[in-house]
């Protein structure tokens, strides 16, 4: 990995990244709306690198891993795509045309935030000064 | 004009599979080119109205001249790529035997015909979880034989790896992509073109003007991308007003059909910006014809982007063939804003939203404000938009 000294990193910052986004009320009524429970699969770095997001039922809850149960979007790339991505420096689309993000269900849903990305990207920028991970920080 | 100084990606690529063919008559070629692919039992899938005007007959009339046999002709092809019509057009394609298929129309066949194909292809009878994955690139692979031909100048839906499929229960259209939904071979017979009305010919070719002017303003902008839609520009400002005004002119028409190609090429690698966003959104909510939304939101779209990347539009203006020597680039992006609004008014394109019945409301227009907020393509607009720009977007277009 380039951007991740091991498998619990990226969890760490994404779990963060979450907790810290649905504080923003556009991002949180957006995720509600998505309705489905999310598996984010970095596992190609690491068989505990993962965790969904379950925003079912107007509640969004964050933990790391695979859902016990049957997610309805599976989303499979790297974890350093993974940063690229929340960074607003990955073309999703671009990506998922050279497999470099793997989609497996409905994702209709999580793609109409795709256009959320620059201010999840903010929110990103700060999660990553908050767990002093500066040196992260793409510019 | 100089290069003025752009910015691009440092990092892109460009892909595009379909071999082009062009020929006043090229459809007389259809049978040797169908057997190169390997097909023997042709079906074709085309719309009511083309089969009135005997477009579709003159393409059936070469499959039978053929040693092909033309064994269906599905031609209850709906305006824009619905799901259940999509599923209709399976069964058609697998009840008939055929091995290869042939489209004739514009933007509603072709990508109904690529989802028919992907259907066929992969062995699923319902489209609607394929339209919901969206993206259909893991595991794809090659479909049978597929040949279009484009009979509006505008979607260039014959190369592009993607299709706009209108679920009408979520009011909303899906943007599905994959590798092998585009045609074989685009071929490309300008005579197949000369019965389009006025009207259809200003607003499809609009449609070509808005794919290369977003396409080469796009966040994801790049410089083959800017050759294929900068020429299309080109094209569309000379041979526009001259396909809409002498129908017959095989020339005119002819050019603006490899025009609508070039910005199906240009922005297939690099996506599109607000405009089509907002298009999308018009068109799930008030049935706005995509060509007409386009051209209705297009110059309103430029002139809020405007002052965001002025060397593109700069350039973009050069290629309309205004003189922009020594001006600045924001000045020579104003004045592209103005030659879009002229070109329209040369073409009989006057309408505005007034005229489709969207409500001058912001409140009664909020539910479309979202769905054009959530649109994919306004992701790489070069201006960021919250939803009280796209709203003031929109009651710009109202006036």
């Amino acid at each position: 990995m380039e951007y991740w000294k091991d498998e619990t990193e990226p969890i760490k910052a994404f779990l963060k990244l979450f907790e810290n986004a649905s504080k923003d009320e556009e991002l949180n009524s957006g995720l509600k709306k998505v309705n489905q429970l999310i598996w984010f699969d970095y596992t190609e770095d690491g068989p505990n690198c993962s965790f969904n997001v379950d925003c079912r039922g107007g509640e969004i809850k964050v933990a790391a891993g695979k859902p016990e149960g049957k997610p309805d979007l599976v989303m499979s790339l790297s974890a350093d795509d993974a940063h690229r991505s929340w960074s607003n420096k990955l073309n999703p689309v671009m990506a998922i045309t050279r497999k470099k993000i793997r989609v497996k269900g409905s994702a209709t849903g999580l793609l109409k935030l795709a256009p959320k990305l620059k201010k999840v990207a903010v929110i990103y920028e700060k999660t990553l000064k908050e767990l002093g991970w500066e040196d992260k920080i793409m510019k | 004009m100089r290069y003025p100084d752009i910015n691009f990606e440092s990092f892109f690529t460009w892909a595009n599979r379909p071999r082009i063919m062009y020929s006043p008559g090229l459809r007389r070629e259809l049978g040797y080119e169908m057997a190169q692919l390997g097909a023997t039992k042709v079906v074709m899938f085309t719309d009511e109205g083309l089969v009135k005007a005997g477009v579709a007959d003159a393409v059936a009339e070469e499959v039978k001249n053929s040693a092909l046999k033309l064994v269906g002709t599905f031609d209850e092809i709906l305006q824009d790529a619905r799901i259940e019509n999509i599923n209709e057009g399976a069964e058609f394609y697998r009840k008939t035997g055929a091995d290869a298929m042939v489209a004739v129309g514009g933007g509603s066949v072709m990508d109904t015909a690529k989802a028919v194909n992907i259907l066929v292809g992969s062995g699923e009878k319902d489209f609607r979880p394929l339209a919901e994955q969206a993206g259909l690139w893991e595991g794809a692979q090659p479909l049978p034989p597929h040949v279009a031909f484009p009979t509006t100048a505008g979607t260039g839906c014959e190369v592009t790896t993607a299709m706009v499929v209108l679920d009408t229960e979520a009011r909303a259209k899906l943007q599905v992509t994959h590798p092998y939904c585009n045609s074989d071979i685009a071929m490309l017979d300008p005579e197949l073109t000369v019965r389009l009305p006025p009207k259809i010919t200003a607003s499809t070719g609009m449609d070509a003007l808005t794919h290369a002017i977003e396409g080469i303003t796009s966040t994801g902008a790049q410089p083959i991308s800017d050759a294929l839609g900068l020429h299309a520009v080109r094209l569309i400002f000379k041979y526009l007003p001259l396909a809409v005004k002498e129908p017959d002119n095989i020339d005119a028409r002819g050019n603006m059909l490899i025009a609508g190609t070039l910005a199906g090429m240009c922005f297939v690698n690099t996506m599109l910006g607000a405009a089509h966003a907002t298009a999308h959104a018009l068109g799930a909510f008030y049935g706005v014809p995509h060509g007409f939304a386009n051209a209705i939101m297009l110059p309103v779209v430029m002139d809020f982007n405007s002052e965001h990347s002025p060397e593109r539009y700069m350039m973009i203006a050069d290629a309309m063939g205004l003189d922009v020597a020594g001006k600045g680039p924001l000045q020579a992006a104003k004045e592209a804003v103005e030659a879009v609004i002229r070109l329209k008014s040369e073409i009989g394109l006057t309408e505005t939203l007034k005229d489709f019945n969207v409500p001058a409301d912001p409140e009664k227009l909020m539910p479309m404000v979202e769905l054009a907020g959530t649109d994919g393509q306004i992701s790489y607009n070069p201006r960021y938009l919250e939803e009280e720009d796209i709203l003031g977007l929109y009651m710009k277009a109202i006036q």
